[in-house]
């Protein structure tokens, strides 16, 4: 049996044995990191499924800042297959790491582009576990500061370049908040552990206000990583000039460890009944903003961009109504739908570009792809047997349970401006014509064996979503 | 609850009421006495004032600060955990191996450094 928290440790080791032989050898071909890293969150995939579990474990003051439940874990592996996926398109992305600067080989710059995900991974994974705002505070800042250079690694492209900076400011504004926000908590209960905020705060004889409002500015702090209205200001110019497998990444890795964390600390400010109020007006801002901001979306990049932050509207609606097996449920469902519209977008945009133009006609240049992309699509709107339908409903059903009427209205009326926006995509794939000269796309094995299995998951959790549930009541 | 702020309140009247009285007092007295260009000139440590907007700094002194922070920082985490590695250590080896492999971290980042030749400065 392993212990939990070297799972963490093997993914750190992962990425700085990659670094370490990127910078001490230098005649090899740098894909093979790339595949020694693949290779690498495999097994420790596997390996999370021999964790003993946290009660034989001792009471070291570790464990006060750490959790090895079930929840935890099934976050960990979500980043792991997060950034096994983004890792996969990062191959098909190689080519233009390194275009534009001066000197530099197709090589150059590959080993960091693989390593610096796995230091990522290893930040989301700690997240998932974190029980204590220090924790939480220390794992967010090795995600987001991993992130500011893979937002900008293709630094001479002007597009990149601006995304980084835009990423980098309001990120550090936000970090600013969390950690105001915890010093108000801090300093209002006197615990950073959040089960013992919990005990203090449903205690008597307190300052309400000073907590609650340190709690707002958490919230603040979290939605911008999960990029919530008002919060997503950012979202669509730095999703659109970041390298594509970053953009994937940022929109489901980010979001995911951000949706994990919201769930732990509104834990224990359940009692505070303004919390509610405030979520729910959150939720619905982000339904209606994220929904008719994509309507009008020419680039295919820009209308993902734009429908991630619907996606963090419908997460939300499951958050207020404090059904972690929704959030869970749904953010898988995400995770293989997002990654297989990003990687059919890297592959189809590569010669021609992000707008919707450069899928004209796809459907005869690579049939593979055009429905790949066509799954994605359907499931992002939520057609039924696609897991984007069956997250959506598990979602409804929470929210209907718990009384939230108005914000289910809210929630269906936006899903159909989601199936116009979605199917403009597969409109330009199936009906429209492709320009004069084209050639067919290739796909690489590896991308191929990548997108099959993420169309299998789509349908087969779409009809049958029982192993999920199973893993998270474990 | 809220007494116990009581410092920080005081702390920031008088941080504002010491740059507001600096303002003010300037302002009623040093208008008196005789004025030259260099005197009016606005003091800036003794750098000259006036220049480009973004002077150029080579790449290197960013890498060099960078490194320098991070050696910094290490060396302030240090001494907390200094302090209290006598009694922790005590049935709690993890004390004692989680600072060993924050040091070895950053080795490996230095290591890296090095061979990326950020401290070469020959061209």
């Amino acid at each position: 049996m392993i212990s939990a928290p070297y799972l963490e440790v093997a993914v750190l080791v992962l990425g700085t044995v990659i670094l370490l032989i990127e910078s001490f050898f230098s005649k090899f071909d740098r894909r093979y990191l790339g595949y020694a890293a693949l290779v690498g969150l495999a097994l420790i995939f596997l390996a999370t499924f021999f964790i003993a579990p946290q009660s034989t474990m001792s009471s070291a003051p570790f464990w006060n800042f750490y959790s090895a439940d079930a929840t935890s874990l099934f976050f960990k592996r979500i980043a792991l297959a997060t950034t096994a996926g983004v890792i996969v398109m990062m191959f098909d992305f190689a080519a233009l790491v390194s275009s534009g600067v001066q000197g530099a080989t197709p090589q150059s710059g590959l080993g960091e582009f693989f390593a610096l995900p796995l230091f990522t991974c290893a930040g989301l994974m700690w997240m998932a576990s974190a029980i204590d705002f220090v924790l939480i505070f220390v794992s967010l800042e090795l995600v987001t500061i991993s992130f500011y250079v893979l937002v900008g690694f293709t630094r001479r492209n002007p597009a990149s370049l601006e995304a980084a900076v835009k990423y980098l400011v309001l990120s550090a504004v936000a970090t600013g908040f969390l950690v105001y926000g915890i010093t108000w908590i801090f300093g209002a209960t006197g615990e950073t552990n959040l089960q013992k905020i919990a005990t203090v705060l449903s205690g008597t004889g307190l300052e309400q206000n000073a907590a609650l409002f340190g709690g707002v500015l958490v919230i603040i702090a979290l939605g911008f990583k999960i990029a919530a209205v008002p919060f997503h200001i950012w979202v669509a110019d730095v999703y659109q000039g970041a390298p594509t497998p970053v953009t994937a990444y940022l929109s489901v890795g980010s979001k995911a460890a951000g949706f994990i964390v919201l769930l732990r600390v509104l834990d224990p400010f359940l009692i505070l009944p303004q919390m509610q109020t405030l979520l729910v007006a959150i939720a619905v801002l982000t339904l209606i903003y994220g929904n008719l901001a994509a309507l009008p979306q020419t680039n295919v990049k820009r209308l993902l961009a734009y429908s991630s932050i619907a996606h963090a509207g419908y997460l939300l609606v499951a958050v207020v109504s404090f059904s972690g097996r929704a959030v869970a449920f749904y953010l898988v469902a995400y995770l293989l739908m997002t990654l297989l519209s990003f990687a059919v977008l890297i592959l189809v945009s590569q010669p021609a570009g992000d707008q919707l133009e450069s899928f004209a006609g796809l459907s005869q240049r690579s049939p593979f792809l055009a429905f790949a992309m066509l799954v994605a699509m359907a499931s992002l709107a939520g057609v039924p047997f696609t897991a984007g339908f069956l997250g959506k409903f598990l979602v409804f059903d929470a929210a209907i349970a718990t009384h939230h009427f108005g914000l289910v209205v809210v929630a269906i009326v936006t899903v159909g401006a989601g199936f116009y926006y979605y199917f403009k995509v597969v409109r330009a794939i199936y009906w429209d014509a492709p320009p004069a000269s084209t050639d067919k796309i290739i796909v690489s094995p590896l991308t191929r064996v990548a997108l099959i299995a993420l169309i299998a998951g789509t349908f087969v959790l779409g009809v049958y979503p029982q192993p999920i549930f199973d893993a998270l009541a474990r | 609850m809220l007494r116990d702020y009581l410092p920080v309140l005081l702390q920031i009247i008088v941080a504002v009421g010491f740059a507001a009285s600096a303002l003010i007092v300037s302002v009623l007295l040093g208008k008196a006495g005789r004025r030259t260009p260099i005197k009016d000139s606005p003091y800036e440590c003794g750098m000259v004032p006036i220049g480009e907007a973004q002077p150029r700094f080579s790449v290197r002194f960013y890498l060099i600060a960078m490194l320098f922070i991070l050696f910094d920082l290490e060396i302030v985490f240090m001494y907390p955990w200094a302090v209290v590695y006598r009694d922790m250590i005590h049935g709690h080896p993890v004390v004692f191996w989680s600072m060993l492999s924050f040091v070895s971290m950053l080795m490996i980042g230095y290591v890296y450094a090095l061979r990326k030749g950020v401290l070469d400065w020959r061209n």
